[in-house]
């Protein structure tokens, strides 16, 4: 783990360099939050018969899409994104030359990544609770249970596109597609419950619309995990079987890479 | 160096070739062809511990792609390599705690950190304890004299400073075997000259680290190597010590000082058949005049050319083998090609 911890503290550091992007950043989130809040409480009468089940009011409903979503964008986006910056710069190599493993680095990679989406999303969700958010707060602890078991449902999809990265040095529309798609089809903005019939049986196929559910179920409703029990059960298989599968073809990625002399390759 | 030295470094009919990467439309015309680009073929190589083994040959030669295969960067087609008896495939994690390499360029550092940030995240990854890793920081900041940077971040480095501190990164571990390539490229001649002190001196003889030097300098080649290897198409074509290389093949070539370098001895020396060329070079301030000449059939004949030239009244001040420059070194070894040698 002392590895990992390095390789967060130096991408921390870096990013930290960064200053004015940084403040940027964190202003933007909370002056973000206000149009966010009139625009949810405006929609609230139309919003409220269709979000019954997961949560009484739509301004709540929504911060918890975007947290959960950013979440599922720093999954799928984190490693692929460290890899291809890694590689660009000639670091990978170097970093490929030290004795750490491989599980390691790419942890290390990714953790500057995840402690900063962490902090994002605290500001943000810190934001939201200044303008009246409503949370049950002993569904706290069991909705980050599921917000762990959401990510780890995503990082496969980010282990995939890793994939891509080190055999072809492009990952194509993959990535992209799949944060897309679990924001429109996964219950981010709006239930699922309101997507087109023609269209809803894709949202079947993403774990975010088990997650979430689940999610804004203990959060906002204080529904016990039990009553997520379904749905939590699919995420957890789909995420057994992606982890299994992306993993074994990031192996057969590296080896390729190895074997083509791409590893390193600018 | 002596050679019966323990082999730190052991390269075994390791051959590679590469994917050559086609046009679009070639690609859309015949997308099952392949086409293969060899970058080495069956090279083997014996490096022994504490030596300084260089490896020259022209662009392309595949002395980058060797070293990335003992770096387990790339996996070899067939063959096999061994760093201090670990096999670079079956044991790269042991491999990579003997060996460092210097191969990726000063874009690999961390521009926004400091000398020190650098190296305080390569020793925790190096897998250095945590109450070593300050001292031995402080301890290569001094080594490769960047030790008053203090926060000055990396990207303000100039050239020569951040080459050193590429060099001090890999020796945070201690390594047994460094690869180094092109250590001074892009370096001011008073910063390489320091630099190749330093890897003689610190590295070689100070830490006893065996060393790999991939190089197109007749200055580090010629001063730092025990022995070199010449690598052409992927294939070695020479390799012995580099002195002995050297005269090997700049065997009939010699050079001459004379205060009379018109004088008609040099003409009647290519009439009587012992010199097959020579070339006159401009006298300098002092009126020493400079003639390279080709003398064939070794140093016998060479002592009849000084002798026929002073019967005649030629002063002689100097008479020595010419050097070769490392191009002709290599052109030369490359004409030459032999092939297959075991080292």
């Amino acid at each position: 783990m002392r590895k990992v911890f390095a390789l967060m503290r130096a991408n921390w550091l870096t990013a930290l360099s960064y200053r004015v992007n940084m403040f940027f950043t964190y202003t933007g989130l909370v002056v973000g939050i206000v149009p966010l809040y009139f625009i949810s409480h405006a929609l609230q009468p139309m919003m409220a018969a269709t979000i019954k089940t997961e949560s009484p009011e739509f301004f709540a409903f929504l911060i918890v899409g975007m947290v959960t979503h950013q979440f599922v964008s720093m999954s799928v986006n984190s490693l692929h994104g460290a890899l291809s910056s890694e590689i660009g710069s000639g670091s990978f190599e170097a970093l490929m030359s030290t004795p750490t493993p491989l599980p390691a680095l790419l942890l290390g990679m990714i953790g500057q990544a995840f402690t900063m989406t962490s902090l994002r999303t605290l500001v943000l969700s810190v934001a939201a609770l200044a303008f009246g958010a409503h949370v049950v707060w002993h569904g706290v602890i069991p909705a980050l249970l599921i917000l762990g078991l959401i990510i780890l449902s995503y990082l496969p999809f980010g282990i995939f596109s890793a994939s891509l990265v080190l055999a072809f040095r492009a990952t194509g529309p993959f990535p992209g597609g799949v944060v897309t798609a679990s924001a429109l089809l996964g219950g981010v903005y709006y239930p699922t419950q309101v997507i087109p019939a023609w269209i809803a049986v894709f949202s079947k196929f993403i774990p975010l619309t088990y997650g979430l559910r689940s999610l804004r179920r203990s959060l906002l409703d204080g529904a016990p995990l039990s009553a997520s029990a379904a749905d939590l059960g699919i995420v957890g298989v789909a995420t057994v079987v992606l982890m299994v599968l992306s993993l074994a073809t990031f192996i057969k990625a590296l080896s390729y890479a190895k074997h083509s002399g791409t590893l390193t390759q600018y | 160096m002596a050679t019966a030295a323990p082999v730190a470094v052991s390269i075994n009919g390791v051959g590679k070739s590469f994917l050559v990467r086609r046009s679009f439309w070639d690609t859309v015309l015949h997308p099952f062809r392949r086409e293969w680009s060899r970058a080495l073929n069956e090279v083997s190589l014996d490096i022994h511990r504490g030596e300084f083994f260089g490896l020259l040959g022209p662009n392309g030669a595949g002395k980058t792609t060797l070293f990335k295969i003992l770096a387990t960067l790339v996996t070899a087609d067939h063959g096999t390599a061994s760093v201090e008896g670990f096999d670079v495939v079956s044991a790269a994690s042991r491999v990579r705690e003997l060996l460092t390499p210097v191969i990726a360029d000063e874009r690999s550092l961390r521009w926004r950190l400091t000398a020190k940030e650098n190296l305080r995240l390569y020793a925790t990854l190096y897998g250095l304890p945590s109450r070593e890793v300050k001292g031995r920081v402080d301890e290569i900041l001094n080594l490769v004299g960047l030790e008053d940077t203090g926060r000055k971040m990396v990207g303000r480095f100039s050239s020569g400073m951040k080459q050193r501190l590429l060099i001090g990164r890999a020796l945070i571990p201690k390594p047994r075997v460094l690869l180094l390539d092109e250590p001074t490229r892009s370096l001011d001649p008073v910063t390489a000259r320091t630099i190749r002190n330093f890897l003689r001196q610190e590295i070689c003889k100070r830490l006893g680290c065996t060393v790999l030097l991939a190089t197109h300098s007749a200055d580090e080649a010629f001063e730092l190597c025990d022995r070199v290897a010449i690598l052409n198409h992927g294939e070695i074509v020479a390799v012995g010590p580099t002195e002995q290389l050297v005269l090997s093949f700049s065997d009939d070539r010699y050079r001459l000082w004379t205060r009379t370098p018109h004088h008609a001895a040099f003409d009647d020396l290519l009439t009587a058949g012992i010199a097959s060329r020579t070339t006159l070079h401009e006298a300098d301030t002092d009126g020493w005049g400079l003639v390279d000449m080709d003398v064939p059939g070794g140093l016998d004949r060479a002592s009849d050319a000084v002798g026929f030239l002073v019967g005649r009244g030629v002063t002689v001040a100097r008479f020595e083998r010419a050097r070769l420059s490392l191009g002709e070194l290599i052109q030369r070894a490359v004409q030459k090609q032999t092939g297959g040698n075991r080292a």
